[in-house]
Parts: C-alpha cells; sequence; structure tokens
C-alpha cells in the first residue's frame, strides 16, 4: 500500500503552481460563503458583513484570529515532518492533547522551579507526544504495521484515557469545569495584544517555522529525511539508515504536536480542559495539506484557516448563521486545493 | 454471556457494512478515509427523510440516494478534477459534519440531539429454527432486518468482487490498472463506481445507526468510519476476513460496555479499550505477516 500512496504523493507535490489556479480555488470559496449566507441566513448583508470584516474590525478578534493560528501551525509542522518523510501521522488529537496534559501537570508540580519548570514541563510535554508518535513509527520499522492506523488508534485511546485522568484524579475541585488545576501565574506567557487572548507564543511559532525549514533545507539529516520520503530504496542504496526515518521523524512529528497543545496551555487556557483540543488534531493535518507540507507555507495557511474560523464565529454572534458554515467552507477549499486540473489553469505546459 | 453476544452482532453490524463498501474502493486502489462521512450523510439523511415520508423504507431509500449523492461529489473532484483522494476525503468528512448540523439547525432549530419519537424502532426478528440452538441461537436470533440485510450483502458483494467480470476488472484497477488501460477499459469509471458503493453501503450502516436509537446526535458516527477502515486492513482485504475482524471489534465493544456496569469501571477508560484491542490486533496481524513473509525468503 505504501509504494502506491508514495506516487500519489509524489504527484501531489509535484503539481506546478499556478496563481491563477489558486484564485480560482479561493473565488469558489468566497462563492460558497456568499451561497451559504443567502440560502441559511434571514440577513444575509449582516452574515457577510460579519463573516468577511468582523474578524478583522478591531484588536480583540483580529489578536484572537491570531492566537488561534498558533496550536495550528505548531502541529502543521508536526504533520509536514513526518509526511515529508513518507510516514502519516494521524495521531496528532491525542498528541497534541497528552502533551498539553502532561505539560500542565508538570507545570503545577515544579511550580517552584521557575523558569527551569516552565521549560521543562513544555519539554515533557512535547516528549510525551513524540513518544506516542514514535512508537508507531517502531512498530512500523519492526513489522510494517499501518503507522497510519496505528497512530489514530493510539490517539484514541489516549485521549480517552487522559479524558479520564483530567475528571477523575487530577480534576481542581475548586471549579465547575471539568480541568485540572491551573498552571502557576508566573509560568504563563505574556499578553503581546490586549485585550485579546493573543500570547508572546506566537513569536515561539515563527521561530519554530524557521528551525524546521531550515533543519529539513539546510541540514544533512533534513537531506537524508527528504530522501528518504521520496524515495525509501533509492535512500537505502545511498547508505542511509533506513529505519531510523521511519522512528525519528515520527518522533519529531509528535513531539510537535506535544508541543502545539503545550503552548495553547501557557499561552490561552492555563490549565487542560477536557476535550479542549478536540478538532485540532485535525485542522492542523489539513493546514498541512492546504501548504503542501512545506514549513514556510504553513504560516499563511494557518492563517488563512483562522480567518474563516474566526468569520464564522463572528457571524454567529452577531447573526443567525451556525458556526458549522466554517466547516463546509473550509471543505470546499479543500475538495480543490489539490486538483491539478484546478491548478494546471494558466499554466502553458501539460506535463503528464 | 449470551447477552454479550447478542450485542457484539447489533455492534458490528454497521462496522460491517461500512468496512464493505469501503473494500470496494480500497480494492479499485482508492484509500477511502471518507467512509466516515458517508456514513454520516447517511445516518443524518436516511431518519430524517424516514421523519417527513412515514416510511422506514422509504427513509433509507432517499438516505441512500442523498449519501451517493455526496459521494458524487468526492468522485467527481477525486477522480475528474484530479485531486488527492487523501485530501477529498477529509473534505468529505468535514462537508458532511457541517452539513448534517447546519441541516439540523435550519430545520429543527436545533444543534444538538435531534429526537424523533413519532418514528417506532426497529422490528426485531426471530430466526424460526436457529433461535433454538444454544449458544449461536441467542447471538445470531432476535436482531433488526438490518443485521441479516449486511449478510446477504456481504454475500452478494464477495460474489460481485470475485466472481464477476465487472469484479475482477475492479480489482484490476486497483492491482494494475494499466491491464485496464491496455483492454480499453477506464479504470476511473470503475473506481467511480466503487465510490457510488461504498456510499450505498455507508448510508445502511449510518441508518442502522440513527433507526436503532431514534435520533439525530451531531456527529454519531464518533470515529466509526475510521474503525471500519482498520476492518478492512484487519481483515485483510477479504469479505470473510471483514466479518471476523469486526465480530472482534464489536465483541470488544460489547465486552467494555458490560465491564462499565459490572465492575463499576470509569467509562472514559472503557470506552478506550476497544481501539488498544484493535491497536493489538493491528500488531499482532502484522507480525504475523512479516514472518509468513521471512519464511517464505
Amino acid at each position: 500500500m505504501n509504494d502506491r500512496m508514495d506516487r500519489r504523493w509524489k504527484r501531489f507535490l509535484g503539481v506546478p503552481r499556478s496563481a491563477l489556479g489558486s484564485l480560482v480555488i479561493l473565488f469558489i470559496a468566497l462563492a460558497a460563503v456568499f451561497l451559504l449566507s443567502f440560502l441559511l441566513s434571514k440577513t444575509p448583508a449582516r452574515t457577510l458583513r460579519y463573516f468577511f470584516i468582523g474578524p478583522l474590525q478591531n484588536t480583540y478578534y483580529l489578536g484572537n484570529m491570531l492566537n488561534t493560528s498558533i496550536p495550528l501551525i505548531f502541529s502543521a509542522l508536526g504533520v509536514s515532518l513526518a509526511m515529508r518523510a513518507g510516514s502519516f501521522n494521524l495521531g496528532g488529537e491525542g498528541q497534541l492533547y497528552g502533551g498539553a496534559f502532561i505539560a500542565t501537570v508538570s507545570a503545577v508540580a515544579m511550580a517552584g522551579w521557575g523558569i527551569a519548570g516552565v521549560i521543562c514541563a513544555i519539554v515533557l510535554g512535547a516528549v510525551t507526544g513524540g513518544v506516542m508518535a514514535a512508537f508507531s513509527g517502531y512498530l512500523r520499522m519492526k513489522w510494517q504495521t499501518n503507522e497510519l492506523i496505528t497512530t489514530f488508534l493510539l490517539s484514541n485511546a489516549v485521549s480517552l484515557v487522559v479524558g479520564y485522568l483530567i475528571a477523575g484524579p487530577f480534576m481542581d475541585p475548586a471549579t465547575n469545569l471539568i480541568a485540572t488545576r491551573k498552571i502557576p501565574e508566573s509560568f504563563r506567557f505574556s499578553r503581546i495584544l490586549e485585550p485579546s487572548n493573543l500570547s508572546s507564543a506566537l513569536v515561539m511559532a515563527l521561530v519554530m517555522t524557521v528551525v524546521v525549514h531550515l533543519y529539513l533545507y539546510r541540514t544533512k539529516s533534513g537531506y537524508e529525511l527528504r530522501m528518504y520520503g521520496l524515495n525509501p530504496r533509492f535512500a537505502r542504496y545511498g547508505g542511509i539508515n533506513s529505519g531510523s526515518y521511519l522512528v525519528l521523524p515520527m518522533f519529531l512529528s509528535g513531539a510537535l504536536y506535544g508541543l502545539g497543545g503545550a503552548m495553547a496551555i501557557f499561552g490561552t487556557y492555563y490549565a487542560c480542559m477536557k476535550d479542549f483540543s478536540v478538532g485540532m488534531g485535525w485542522n492542523a493535518l489539513a493546514v498541512a495539506l492546504i501548504a503542501r507540507f512545506r514549513p514556510v507555507a504553513i504560516i499563511p495557511a494557518a492563517l488563512f484557516f483562522a480567518y474563516i474560523e474566526s468569520g464564522a464565529r463572528n457571524a454567529m454572534l452577531h447573526s443567525d448563521v451556525t458556526f458549522e458554515i466554517a466547516s463546509i467552507v473550509q471543505s470546499v477549499v479543500f475538495f480543490l486545493v489539490t486538483s491539478s486540473v484546478l491548478q494546471r489553469i494558466g499554466t502553458k505546459r501539460e506535463r503528464g | 454471556m449470551n447477552a454479550l453476544l447478542h450485542s457484539a452482532v447489533a455492534i458490528m453490524t454497521p462496522l460491517l457494512l461500512a468496512a464493505m463498501g469501503g473494500l470496494f474502493t480500497e480494492l479499485s486502489g482508492m484509500l477511502n478515509i471518507a467512509l466516515e462521512g458517508l456514513m454520516l450523510m447517511g445516518a443524518f439523511s436516511s431518519i430524517v427523510f424516514t421523519y417527513l415520508s412515514g416510511s422506514m423504507i422509504w427513509g433509507v431509500l432517499l438516505g441512500i440516494v442523498a449519501t451517493m449523492l455526496l459521494a458524487t461529489l468526492l468522485a467527481v473532484v477525486t477522480l475528474n478534477l484530479k485531486s488527492n483522494v487523501f485530501i477529498t476525503g477529509l473534505a468529505t468528512n468535514l462537508l458532511a459534519s457541517g452539513l448534517t448540523i447546519v441541516l439540523s439547525f435550519r430545520l429543527f432549530g436545533n444543534k444538538g440531539v435531534v429526537v424523533f419519537d413519532r418514528i417506532g424502532s426497529l422490528p426485531r426478528w426471530d430466526i424460526p429454527l436457529v433461535s433454538d440452538i444454544p449458544v449461536l441461537g441467542a447471538m445470531i436470533s432476535g436482531h433488526s432486518p438490518f443485521v441479516y440485510l449486511s449478510w446477504v450483502l456481504l454475500a452478494l458483494s464477495s460474489w460481485v468482487l470475485y466472481k464477476t467480470p465487472f469484479g475482477l476488472r475492479l480489482r484490476a484497477a486497483g492491482l494494475h490498472e494499466k491491464t485496464l488501460v491496455s483492454l480499453g477499459l477506464s479504470p476511473s469509471a470503475y473506481r467511480f463506481i466503487a465510490f457510488l458503493v461504498s456510499a450505498f453501503a455507508c448510508a445502511i450502516a449510518g441508518a442502522v445507526l440513527t433507526l436503532n436509537l431514534g435520533a439525530f446526535v451531531p456527529n454519531i458516527t464518533s470515529g466509526k468510519g475510521w474503525i471500519a477502515l482498520v476492518v478492512i486492513f484487519l481483515g485483510q482485504k477479504k469479505p470473510l476476513g471483514l466479518l471476523g475482524a469486526s465480530l472482534v471489534f464489536g465483541f470488544a465493544d460489547a465486552f467494555s460496555n458490560y465491564a462499565q456496569g459490572a465492575w463499576n469501571v470509569p467509562a472514559d477508560f472503557i470506552l478506550a479499550i476497544p481501539y488498544l484491542f484493535t491497536l493489538l490486533a493491528m500488531v499482532i496481524v502484522s507480525i504475523h505477516a512479516d514472518w509468513k513473509e521471512r519464511i517464505k525468503r
């Protein structure tokens, strides 16, 4: 199965991008927003205004939109690292949740440690996600167990167990929420655009994007990883230890998911709430796909995704539509984004 | 024990149906992760149409049509616009999840659970002679018609896939598409049909969920489409394998429901068991396959 899939992904990565094709896709997505507003809303003009302008109208909404994109950026980088090495990591949901939980619990336990505690807690969160993903990578290396499925299964199981731990032994008795204790105030990232939720984690997201980009394109290990992803057999003949490129990228991928979860806690939520991460792993996968697993392209893709979400949230608050129109618009984008027919509009040469 | 086996069979039915549909796309060479979304669409549309038409048969039939329409969109974008099937599958899941909630809000003014109390419960069929056999009788008798329908469909799809020229060509599309092209046949056409077949089976699988409950719960499929995909791999892409694998999963699920009541274990913990159990089964199957490979060499 993997050989067959590899070919298809390669075709996808190699599709020439044309500006016109992307514009056509954007246009269809916008048309979908108009269509949905006229079909579902009694006040379509109002809905459209809040959908498109709402996220940008003041610093509060703008900051929250940027904040939404932070865990998305980390997690999408995670998806991309695994994907570039030819591995699927579908367990992001659980790796993010598990990483966030461990980071929160350790931060609470290490309250007196100061800055060392912050670093330890975040690293532990990242390692948690990393180990979960690396386990699936190990199974694939050892027995060719399909990692697409094992990551998914393990993630679901872990999410449920974490849910139990949050609602049970680790629940904060002081609140009515189903959540852990809050991390110490000195551990929290500073807000950088009051009154919105935007935290300094945004800077870390940008730094991490550059780091992953440099790793993939400027280091030997990154080069070998990409080579292994493109053609495992060739890489093996080239003298690359192929086993390690089934495990290492998965570990890094899971670690980035875990990091994304930890960032959401330290920057925004301060406590690990039950099921706070539902959907984040899938959204990150979508963002990475739109960016074609290129680290630098992940930032605009994540912002676009966050824009649609906050647009829908705004339209829901101020007009009469439900938030779920966001997923319809997002699905329209997905349907079209990899179409090689649409991508070729405007390119002169017809390839394979 | 008898009750456990009985509910294992009931739980496995939607999985078996969805996996059966997925088998067609899988064998035609498409990794169909849209099973989840197609099932959700079937679940929603069949109970809504049952409510509107007042007849379960019409409801399920119209539900199948609606789900097939969604699959047509998926197939056209994937095959005619040449998109990546993994992403279009993801898009289908997203669309189904959004669309069902938006429509439910529009039609019933409610984004949560919609209870259709006008709809009666599903009939239970007792199989005359079989029901007297000690363990087996309790296991396979007294289910809703959907359970027996799923077995008939399994036999039918097994026949279509392995005993007809159509099935041979469909499998050829997945194994070696150039063969089909050299015969002057279009692999895309077979994949298109495979998508429609998977929508047909997923629609029934979804209908089982909502009609059994008499209500629509947002995202009622809750990962069952993915489990169906696991069932396909676990069942080694063979019809009988699907039956075995979905029974294993149904049993694990039934057991965890039982354990919840019997030993007072926290619910979340129990819900994790089927996933861990399937993971273990996955690993065992792959170790076994790896071992066979080594013996051959």
